[in-house]
C-alpha cells in the first residue's frame, strides 16, 4: 500500500497530495476595497502567494478635463479627485496656480485654509479608522468616528454649504469669509473631540485581537517603503521623517508648533499609532491657527482672466491626509494649463501590497489595504 | 545646500549627460537630460551621497505636438537633504522609448505604465508594461494632444 | 408552575383528541403539537433576539435602531421577514442544484433539533433524554455539513472558502466544547440537561461558581460554533462578502440566518441549564415567585446578550489565529479543568 503511494507521488511531477493554487477576484465590488479597486489574488488555501491590484474602474480621466478647463474650473475637479479629503486636493492645486502665476495670498486666507485642511485631515482619519476597524471586522468604531466627523462637516457646510465636495478653497485665496460663530463652535467642537480620541483608543487600541491582527502584519522598511514611493502616515509608520509639513512648510506650518507622529515598527499597529497622534497634533494645530485668526481681506487681487505663463511650469506638494499630494503643472500662456498632473499619495501607497501580503493569509490584505488608508478616486484619478 | 549650490554640483558632476540645467521663476530646478544617459545618471542622482534623491516623488509626461515631442518629467526628492529637482528629458513623439527606471525607484512601476498607457511611452526594461488605467485592448493613448475618441474630440488647445 | 401548565394543556390536548375520536393517534398527534408549539415559540423568539441584537449595536455605536414599525420598532423583523420571504430568489446557474437547495433545510433543521432536549422549565421539556449533552452536541454538529454543502453547491470561490473555514472551525470548537462540560458530567453523573438542574437545585449552587473556567470556555466555543464574531470567519463580509451563504436570498437566506440564531439560543440555553441552574430563581430573588420558564428565558436573554456584545466590540480573528487560539489555548486550558475537577472527586473534596 505504501509503495503503492509512493509511486504515485514519484509518477506525478509534483507530489499527488499537493494542493492546488486558485485565483479569487476580490473586486472591483467588494466591500473591503473601497470602492471600485480590483485585486487578482492567486491562493493556495488561505495562503496569498500573489496580490495584483488592477486599477483603473474609476479612471474619470481628470487630468485630461483639466487640460480643457480653465484654472479656476479646474477647482471643483480636485474635489473628486479625492472626496474623502476634498480641502487638501482644492488647497493642493490652488497652492500649484498660484506658485505658478506668482499670486500672493492674503494672510487671513492662508490661515482660513490651514484650519479647513486640518479639519478636513481629522475627518479623514476618523473615516479611515472606522473603515480600518470595519476590515479588521470591528464595525462599532465606523459609527464612533462618523459621529464626530459629522460635527466637522457641519462646520464646513455653516461656511461653504457643502459637506463633501466644497470647492471652498480658491485659486488666490477662499470662496467666503467664515460666519463669526465658526470660531467658538469649533472651539467647542475640539475641546469636545479630545476625549472623544481617549475613547477611540479604549475600544480599539490595546484590544488583544486588534493587536493580533495588526502587530507584525504588512511591515514596511523604511528602505523599502521610500523606494515604493510611499508617503504620508504609511511610511512615518516605518519612523521615516516625511512629513511635508515639516520638509517643505507650506502655508504658515512652519509658525505653529506640532510634532511629527512617527512610528517604529512599520506595521498596521504602527500606521494605526501614526494617524492617531496626528488627530491630537491636528487639534493642537487648528487652536494655534483659530488664535492667530486676525481679521483681514480674504481673496487676493487677480486679473479677470488667470492665465500661466508660457512654458512656465510648477511641481508643488503639501501633506494631504492620506500622503504627499503633488500637482504638477505647465503653463502655456492661456487660461487653460497645458499639463495637469495629481501626484496622489494612494496611488504609491497601494504599489507594494503585493511585496507586503505574500505568504501571509487573505484577511491580513485587507488589514493592509486598510492600513494604507488607500482611496480608490486618487488611485485611478 | 541651495539650489545654486545644487544646480552647480550636478552641472559639475553630469556635465556629459545633461543638456540644460535651470533655475526655474517657481525656484524649481530643472535638468534636462540626454535620453541616453537617463537610466546611469538616475542611478547616480539615487546613491551618490550628496545627492541621495531616495523618492521618486512623481514621474509623468507633457506631450508637445508641435514640436513633435513628449518630454518624460520625473520630480525628485531627497529625505536625507531635503531638496528637490526635476528631471527632464525629450523624447520623439513618434518612436517614444526609453529605458526604464523602475530597477532604480520601485515606485517608477505603476508611474511608467501609466504613462505607457495614457502618452504612448515604451519603456524597456520594465517588467511588467501593461496598461494600467485603460482597458487592456484599448488602443490610443489618451492623455496626447491629439487624442480623440469616437464621438467625443478634443482639439489641442 | 410551568409543569402545571404543561400538564394542563396535556389533558386538554387529549380531551380534544377524544371528542375527535383521535386518541389511537395521540403519540404521533402530540408530537406534532410540540413541534408546532416549539417552531412558534422560536420564531417569535427569534424575531425578538434580531430586534434586540439591532437595539444593543445600536446602542453600543450611539445610535437609535429601528422605530418605524410597531412599538419601538418590534415588528421590524417581521417586516424584513415578510420581505426576505417575498422577494425573488436569486440561484447561480452553475449550481449544484440538490445541494444548494438541502444545505438551507439541514442548517435550520439541525440547529431547531437542538432544542428538543432544552428543559425550558421543571417538567416543560420536549423530550428529556437521558444523553441530552451528548445529542444537542452532535446534531448541531451538523451545521458544518449543511454549510459545507453550500459553500460547494454555491459554486463560488468565497462560499467555498467561507465552508471550508467553517468546517475547520467547527471541528476544532467542538473539542473545547465538550470538553468544557465534561467536568459537571463528572460531578453529576448524568448527560441530561434535566438532571443537571435538579443537581444543582439539591446542591444550593450554581456550577457556574466552582465550574467558572469551564463556563468561560464554553461561552467562548459557542460564540464560534455559532458562528458569531469575533469568531464569524466563515461570513467575514470584509473578506469573504457573505461566506458560505453568499449566493443566497430569500427564503433560502432566511434559513440560514434563522439557524444562527436558533443555534444561538440552543448554546444559551444549554450553558443556563448547566452552568447558571437553568428554570431555578437566582439567589435573593427567589420571593419574586416568577415562573421558572421567566427566569430561564432572563438566563438565555443575558447570555445571548453576552454574545451579542463580543459582536459589536471585537474586531474579528484570523484563520490560522482562530485555530490556535482553539488548539492551543481553549484546549489545553479544559484538559486542565478536567483533571482538576477529577483530582477534586477522586479525593472527595
Amino acid at each position: 500500500m505504501t509503495d503503492l503511494l509512493l509511486s504515485q507521488i514519484r509518477a506525478g511531477q509534483e507530489t499527488q497530495f499537493g494542493t492546488d493554487e486558485y485565483v479569487v477576484n476580490l473586486g472591483p465590488q467588494h466591500p473591503s476595497t473601497h470602492g471600485v479597486l480590483r485585486l487578482v489574488v492567486r491562493l493556495d488555501g488561505e495562503t496569498v502567494k500573489e496580490t495584483t491590484p488592477v486599477l483603473g474602474y474609476l479612471h474619470r480621466s481628470i487630468e485630461k478635463i483639466c487640460e480643457n478647463r480653465t484654472y479656476p474650473q479646474c477647482i471643483t475637479y480636485t474635489d473628486r479627485v479625492d472626496y474623502v479629503s476634498a480641502m487638501s486636493v482644492n488647497y493642493a492645486f490652488a497652492q500649484a496656480v498660484e506658485k505658478l502665476m506668482g499670486i500672493e495670498v492674503p494672510v487671513r486666507a492662508q490661515w482660513l485654509r490651514m484650519i479647513m485642511v486640518e479639519l478636513q485631515r481629522i475627518a479623514s482619519h476618523l473615516l479611515w479608522m472606522g473603515s480600518f476597524a470595519g476590515d479588521l471586522g470591528a464595525l462599532t468604531p465606523l459609527l464612533y468616528g462618523m459621529r464626530e466627523r459629522e460635527r466637522i462637516i457641519d462646520l464646513f457646510e455653516m461656511t461653504c454649504g457643502q459637506r463633501l465636495t466644497y470647492n471652498y478653497i480658491r485659486i488666490g485665496g477662499v470662496m467666503i469669509d467664515i460666519l463669526p460663530e465658526f470660531v467658538p463652535k469649533c472651539r467647542a467642537f475640539l475641546d469636545y473631540f479630545e476625549d472623544r480620541i481617549d475613547e477611540y483608543e479604549g475600544l480599539l487600541t490595546y484590544n488583544p485581537i486588534f493587536l493580533e491582527r495588526t502587530k507584525g502584519v504588512g511591515v514596511i522598511t523604511p528602505e523599502v517603503g521610500i523606494n515604493c514611493g510611499v508617503t504620508g502616515p504609511a511610511l512615518r509608520g516605518s519612523g521615516v521623517s516625511c512629513d511635508v509639513r515639516k520638509k517643505q512648510p507650506y502655508l504658515f506650518y512652519d509658525q505653529v508648533k506640532f510634532e511629527e507622529a512617527l512610528g517604529q515598527d512599520g506595521d498596521c499597529w504602527s500606521r494605526y499609532r501614526v494617524r492617531m497622534d496626528e488627530l491630537t497634533q491636528s487639534v493642537s494645530i487648528i487652536r494655534q491657527c483659530l488664535d492667530r485668526l486676525e481679521p483681514g481681506p480674504i481673496e487676493a487681487k487677480m486679473p479677470p482672466v488667470l492665465k500661466a505663463p508660457a512654458g512656465g511650469e510648477v511641481y508643488s506638494r503639501i501633506e494631504s491626509s492620506r500622503g504627499e499630494m503633488g500637482v504638477y503643472l505647465v503653463g502655456d500662456g492661456t487660461a487653460k494649463p497645458w499639463k495637469a498632473k495629481f501626484r496622489c499619495a494612494s496611488f504609491n501607497n497601494v504599489y507594494p501590497l503585493d511585496q507586503l501580503t505574500r505568504g501571509w493569509k487573505l484577511a491580513d490584505i485587507m488589514a493592509v489595504l486598510g492600513s494604507m488608508d488607500m482611496i480608490v478616486p486618487e488611485v485611478d484619478r | 545646500m541651495t539650489l545654486d549650490e545644487l544646480k552647480a554640483k550636478i552641472e559639475e558632476r553630469f556635465k556629459d549627460s545633461i543638456l540644460t540645467a535651470v533655475l526655474s521663476a517657481q525656484k524649481e530646478l530643472i535638468v534636462t537630460v540626454k535620453p541616453e544617459a537617463y537610466h546611469e545618471m538616475a542611478v547616480s542622482l539615487r546613491d551618490e551621497e550628496g545627492l541621495a534623491f531616495q523618492h521618486l516623488s512623481c514621474l509623468t509626461a507633457v506631450d508637445y505636438p508641435k514640436e513633435n515631442k513628449i518630454t518624460l518629467v520625473d520630480h525628485l526628492w531627497s529625505y536625507r537633504h531635503g531638496h528637490q529637482m526635476t528631471l527632464k528629458l525629450d523624447l520623439p513623439r513618434d518612436n517614444a522609448r526609453v529605458r526604464s527606471v523602475e530597477d532604480v525607484w520601485k515606485s517608477a512601476n505603476w508611474l511608467e505604465r501609466e504613462v505607457f498607457d495614457l502618452y504612448g511611452v515604451t519603456f524597456e526594461g520594465h517588467p511588467d508594461l501593461r496598461r494600467i488605467m485603460m482597458p487592456e485592448d484599448y488602443k490610443k493613448h489618451p492623455l496626447r494632444k491629439d487624442f480623440s475618441d469616437d464621438g467625443f474630440i478634443v482639439k489641442p488647445n | 408552575m410551568g409543569e402545571k401548565i404543561v400538564g394542563m394543556a396535556a389533558a386538554l390536548l387529549h380531551g380534544l383528541y377524544g371528542f375527535l375520536h383521535l386518541s389511537a393517534l395521540a403519540p404521533v398527534l402530540d408530537t406534532v403539537v410540540e413541534a408546532v408549539v416549539m417552531f412558534a415559540f422560536v420564531a417569535v423568539f427569534v424575531m425578538f433576539l434580531v430586534w434586540m441584537e439591532r437595539k444593543v449595536s445600536a446602542h453600543m455605536q450611539s445610535r437609535i435602531g429601528p422605530n418605524r414599525v410597531g412599538p419601538l420598532g418590534l415588528l421590524q423583523t417581521l417586516a424584513d421577514a415578510i420581505k426576505l420571504t417575498i422577494k425573488e430568489d436569486v440561484k447561480p446557474v452553475k449550481r449544484d442544484k440538490v445541494p444548494y437547495f438541502i444545505a438551507p433545510i439541514v442548517a435550520f433543521v439541525a440547529t431547531f433539533m437542538g432544542l428538543v432536549v432544552i428543559p425550558f422549565d421543571k417538567g416543560v421539556v420536549v423530550q428529556d433524554l437521558n444523553v441530552g449533552i451528548l445529542y444537542v452536541i452532535a446534531i448541531t454538529g451538523f451545521t458544518v455539513v449543511a454549510i459545507l454543502t453550500a459553500g460547494w453547491s454555491s459554486n463560488n470561490k468565497y462560499a467555498l472558502l467561507g465552508g471550508f473555514r467553517s468546517a475547520a472551525q467547527i471541528v476544532s470548537y467542538e473539542i473545547p466544547l465538550v470538553m468544557s462540560l465534561v467536568p459537571v458530567i463528572m460531578v453529576t453523573g448524568t448527560l441530561s440537561l434535566k438532571s443537571i438542574v435538579d443537581y444543582q437545585a439539591q446542591a444550593g449552587y450554581w456550577f457556574v461558581l466552582p465550574q467558572l473556567m469551564a463556563f468561560l470556555i464554553f461561552l467562548t466555543s459557542a460564540t464560534a460554533e455559532a458562528n458569531r464574531a469575533p469568531f464569524d470567519i466563515p461570513e467575514a463580509e470584509s473578506e469573504l462578502i457573505g461566506g458560505f451563504h453568499t449566493e443566497y436570498s430569500g427564503v433560502k437566506f432566511a434559513m440560514f440566518f434563522l439557524g444562527e440564531y436558533i443555534a444561538m439560543v440552543v448554546s444559551a440555553s444549554v450553558a443556563t441549564a448547566v452552568f447558571l441552574g437553568g428554570w431555578l430563581a437566582p439567589p435573593f430573588l427567589g420571593f419574586l415567585h416568577l415562573p421558572g420558564f421567566v427566569w430561564f428565558v432572563l438566563k438565555i436573554l443575558f447570555m445571548i446578550y453576552l454574545i451579542m456584545a463580543f459582536r459589536w466590540t471585537f474586531p474579528r480573528l484570523r484563520v490560522d489565529q482562530l485555530m490556535d487560539f482553539g488548539w492551543k489555548v481553549l484546549i489545553p486550558l479544559s484538559i486542565i479543568n478536567i483533571l482538576v475537577t477529577g483530582f477534586v472527586i477522586l479525593k472527595g473534596l
